[in-house]
């Protein structure tokens, strides 16, 4: 539970490094440093974190969902600042100032997956958000990068402007901000509708900051426009770090008063996913393609909290750590084949499997798994969340979810058709592969093997 | 007394707000959302929150207000440079601006607030009062927000920095 604390701490001595002349070094004491952090996030495990948390007056909380995300989150950010060290190779001037920043959106993605407080849940997604926008317009020549951050930071902060006047109108009811005491006032009170008012609003910025529909224009522009890398971070990360923040708030204080928002949520996920599904079916660019489908991925993971009465969270992490790691080989993939062929398109992978048939089929695996085929773990992700759903009632809800899951097998298949079965143009350059990124490819594959194999060691964590 | 002050510096404050909307002039409209400013400070100060009155007048009206004339100068905004907006975009924005309200206003009036706490502590809005919520029980998210300012910071120097080698691209 102090890895916010020392996680904000590594961020200022990547800053504070650049002073020293250890530019080379940065990357590599990030890394050690998060291994580090990683190694007490499991040591809380066992621990009885209690005195610790009443410390702190509850502002963090460490049970076994923040102790399982805050895992995931640090462990998917070691993977992309593996990548970054050949990313950011053109950039050294600007290394120190990159990793911090990605060191300060994981500290805000902790605090999300963690507090105990709405302050701290707004910190949490304001010290994410700011440091997004930032990575998202970070290419200054790129026009569709300056439009990407600008967008961002114009829909962000009239989201966060809800988000606080939602928390004001809670705490106009309840009289709290800590999140138990919240719910036990919930939980003997009459709920007033100031209080629906109030859920309703931070239930819209939610929803803006995981890109469900309809709050997801901006989703598709921004993931588009930003650099490569920087959109990995922006739909890993940031997305499941968002979304870990809207499961705790809904799970932890607001089950009573979420009679009325049933149906509005209900209907908000089923758009979600066919919204996202049909418009990533008609896309000609990879990453937008993957951009639009992280639009229907955060609405099966709304499937989750839709059915809050069951035991979901050991299905919700097991989705993050599926989709986390199918796509950042998807990324890593697509950051190779960007650079040799300059395109974004789907023709950049024709021919890949002649020329690098270890390439394409670590791509193909990391598809099915986002399309949700056995013995992958993004099928074992998508089940459970369903026969959860189904458990609860919601029928009708996973027949359109398994309908758009059909149809999202089209669009993921794309690439591997292009991979296989279309040729390469005659003057293509062989990709030059760090063996950096080799190492990253073969983390996520086993992940995804192991976790789709054995799915059973991964859901009895939580 | 503190009734009817209640009341007019209501009327500046709902006055002032419309007429930020309404004017023409973008300098105007700047002037009115400072007079808006600073009736709710009186407000504040009505409750006795000092130390939050002084706070919204020296970075609301202050800074932020600042900012916003250097900017509307920078970019030498007038009434000429204002585009039209579609009727529809208005249409749109003017009705769910609307429902906004009118939800608000139904939510505030069903409600009934909440009994008044029998010891009022008169110190609470204090600085003395506050720096020790602040330090105590609010220690982990002031700290925190120390990342939070530090990562705009970042961001301003990274986006303001002069690259070595300046593209054409963009004009």
């Amino acid at each position: 539970m102090n890895a916010l604390i020392y996680t904000s701490a590594l961020g200022i001595i990547c800053l504070l490094a650049e002073i020293f002349n250890l530019r080379k070094l940065i990357i590599p004491i990030a890394i050690a440093g998060l291994l580090a952090i990683l190694g007490t996030v499991a040591l809380d495990w066992n621990a009885d974190n209690s005195i610790r948390e009443a410390a702190l007056y509850n502002m963090l909380r460490a049970d076994s969902f923040s102790l399982t995300f805050s895992g995931l989150l640090i462990s998917l950010t070691v993977l992309l600042l593996m990548l970054s060290t050949d990313f950011y190779k053109t950039e050294q001037a600007k290394i120190s100032d990159y990793i911090a920043l990605i060191l300060f959106i994981l500290a805000g993605s902790l605090a999300m997956a963690s507090f105990g407080n709405l302050a701290m849940l707004f910190l949490g997604i304001e010290v994410l958000s700011i440091s997004l926008y930032i990575m998202a317009g970070a290419n200054k020549h790129d026009k569709r990068s300056n439009e990407a951050g600008m967008k961002y930071f114009l829909m962000g902060s009239f989201a966060s402007g809800l988000l606080l006047f939602g928390i004001a109108l809670v705490y106009g009811e309840t009289g709290s901000f800590d999140i138990v005491e919240i719910r036990d006032f919930i939980a003997t009170h009459q709920p007033t509708s100031m209080l629906y008012v109030g859920v309703g609003l931070m239930l819209m910025a939610l929803l803006f900051k995981t890109g469900a529909a309809p709050f997801h224009y901006w989703a598709p522009d921004v993931y588009e426009g930003a650099p490569m890398f920087h959109t990995a971070i922006l739909m890993t990360v940031a997305k499941i770090g968002a979304f870990a923040a809207f499961y705790r708030l809904f799970s932890a204080c607001f089950i009573p008063v979420m009679m009325p928002f049933g149906w509005v949520l209900s209907i908000v996920v089923a758009l979600t996913i066919t919204v996202g599904n049909l418009s990533a079916l008609v896309q000609d660019s990879f990453k937008r393609m993957l951009a639009l489908s992280g639009v229907s991925n955060a609405g099966y993971l709304m499937i989750a909290i839709v059915t809050l009465y069951g035991k979901t969270d050991n299905a919700v992490f097991y989705y993050s750590l599926a989709y986390g790691m199918a796509l950042i080989t998807a990324f890593t993939i697509a950051i190779l084949v960007y650079r040799s062929s300059e395109t974004e398109s789907f023709s950049g992978f024709n021919g890949l499997a002649k020329r690098h048939p270890f390439i394409a089929a670590s791509l193909t695996i990391a598809m099915l798994s986002l399309a949700g085929i056995p013995p992958f773990a993004g099928f074992f992700g998508k089940y459970y969340i369903f026969s959860e759903a189904v458990r609860n009632g919601r029928m009708w809800l996973v027949i359109i979810a398994t309908i758009n899951s059909i149809i999202g097998v089209y669009y993921y298949l794309k690439v591997v058709f292009a991979m296989y079965l279309k040729e390469s143009d005659s003057n293509a350059a062989p990709l030059q592969i760090p063996v950096i990124y080799s190492v990253v490819i073969a983390i996520t594959l086993t992940v995804i093997l192991a976790v789709g194999l054995f799915p059973s060691t991964v859901l009895g964590w939580l | 007394m503190t009734f009817y002050i209640f009341l007019f510096l209501a009327a500046l404050a709902v006055f002032c707000g419309l007429m930020t909307v309404t004017s023409r002039n973008p300098v105007h409209s700047v002037i009115f959302l400072i007079g808006c400013f600073f009736a709710i400070a009186g407000h504040y100060l009505l409750l006795n929150a000092q130390f939050l009155a002084v706070v919204h007048i020296i970075v609301y009206a202050g800074a932020i207000m600042v900012l916003f004339l250097f900017t509307l100068m920078m970019m030498n905004l007038n009434e000429a440079s204002e585009g039209h907006k579609p009727a529809l975009a208005r249409i749109s924005a003017v009705v769910s601006a609307g429902l906004l309200l009118f939800i608000l206003i139904a939510a505030l009036k069903k409600t009934e607030p909440f009994a008044p706490p029998l010891t009022i502590d008169h110190s609470i809005g204090l600085v003395k009062a506050l720096g020790n919520t602040l330090l105590n029980e609010y220690l982990l998210p002031f700290e925190f927000v120390s990342i939070l300012l530090l990562s705009s910071m970042v961001g301003a120097v990274l986006i303001a920095k002069r690259d070595k080698s300046p593209k054409p691209e963009l004009e």
